[in-house]
């Protein structure tokens, strides 16, 4: 018929054929070839907790004698409000293994569920435990009855 | 015979390689390497070049993701959000070496019960058997030292566990338990040991036995399990 004539003047068969496998075989290439130069770019470096200044909460929700861990900036951090040194907010990764700490209300202190390291909640320090060094402070602001946490 | 059209202008590509072929014979090297003999009614002989294809593949991935790892307990787990969060396609590869990983050990023994059912191990081709069971420990070695590496707890105890078992051995237990950990705990000194183990040690090992391998392969062809010895 003519008009497959006209459609085989353009492309044989076989040049069909050998196309699709060329185009499957790059296709293939570029899709292994793609992940590794994008792995091999140098990545975005992500702001950390020091970074941006967060709003955390209120000091109503956080009365003498209590603490609270939440994300800020990505990275978890645990602000406490106790009798003896007030607001502090620090770094909630145990610096053994990098479990997220806790807040052992009945006896004050920082604790780490997974062994038992416990840290000073004024100062961060290990009071006892396999924890090889203090826990890094973090900035923290109380304006009015707002907790900022993070910022230069 | 048809002579084929070349899909790409690649007349240069040719000319290189007559080019290396006048010096070093390359076609030769190659035929022989491409090249083996495999009976007609072999019908399971791929799991030794798939385990070779996962092997590829952990060098790969290994080479890349060695790029963000830090071999530090301070640094160790931190380089692994590092490379899960931020870097692009990060998470694509360590999920492919995690992934290949187990499915290398899989098919290595899976090439080895079919090399043990169909009893190509006999001779002469002992040799080649001896050699794959080396590979077979190179690789348990490679699954033993990995899992350290990303340094959470489960790494951390896996080993504690898995090193106090080499700490069972009648007498010389305990020495092998502080030789594996460099020293009584694990500490700095393993992850370094194990990093080392893993990219320096064991890569350099399993690159010799499998061409050692492959060579015997080349030698003597495939077994033909239809072949009845008499």
């Amino acid at each position: 018929m003519a008009e497959n004539q006209a459609l085989s003047d353009v492309m044989s068969r076989r040049g069909f054929l050998k196309w699709a496998l060329g185009f499957s075989v790059v296709a293939t290439v570029a899709g292994a070839i793609v992940p590794v130069i994008g792995y091999l770019w140098p990545p975005a470096q992500r702001v950390t907790a020091s970074g941006d200044r967060v709003l955390f909460g209120s000091t109503k929700d956080l009365p003498v004698g209590q603490a609270k861990v939440l994300p800020v900036n990505d990275k978890p951090v645990i602000v406490v409000n106790s009798a003896a040194g007030g607001v502090k907010a620090f770094s909630a990764i145990c610096t053994h293994l990098g479990c997220v700490v806790e807040w052992n209300s009945s006896k004050q202190y920082i604790v780490c569920p997974c062994h038992d390291g416990r840290f000073n909640p004024t100062t961060g320090a290990v009071i006892s435990g396999p924890p090889p060094s203090p826990l890094p402070p973090v900035r923290v602001a109380v304006e009015n009855d707002q907790i900022y946490v993070g910022g230069a | 015979m048809q002579k084929a059209t070349p899909l790409l202008p690649l007349g240069w590509i040719n000319r290189l390689i007559d080019w290396i072929d006048v010096r070093i014979g390359i076609r030769q090297i190659v035929a022989y390497s491409l090249h083996v003999s495999i009976p007609r009614s072999a019908h399971t002989f791929y799991l030794g070049g798939i385990t070779l294809f996962f092997f590829i593949v952990q060098a790969i991935t290994g080479i890349l993701l060695a790029l963000y790892y830090h071999p530090t307990p301070e640094a160790a787990y931190d380089s692994i959000l590092f490379i899960m969060n931020d870097v692009n396609f990060g998470w694509l590869i360590r999920s492919i070496h995690s992934w290949s990983a187990n499915l290398m050990i899989v098919f290595c023994v899976l090439h080895l019960l079919r090399v043990a059912i169909q009893g190509a191990y006999r001779p002469p081709r002992e040799m080649t058997w001896l050699v794959g069971v080396g590979l077979l420990l190179i690789t348990l070695g490679f699954g033993f030292t990995g899992y350290l590496l990303p340094w959470d707890e489960r790494a951390f105890w896996a080993t504690t566990v898995g090193t106090q078992i080499a700490g069972a051995v009648p007498l010389i237990g305990n020495y092998i338990q502080d030789f594996l950990r460099g020293g009584p705990d694990l500490s700095a000194l393993t992850l370094s040991r194990f990093f080392d183990v893993h990219v320096l040690v064991l890569p350099a090992s399993i690159i010799g036995a499998l061409l050692l391998h492959i060579l015997f392969i080349h030698q003597q062809g495939l077994a033909d399990p239809e072949e009845r010895e008499d």
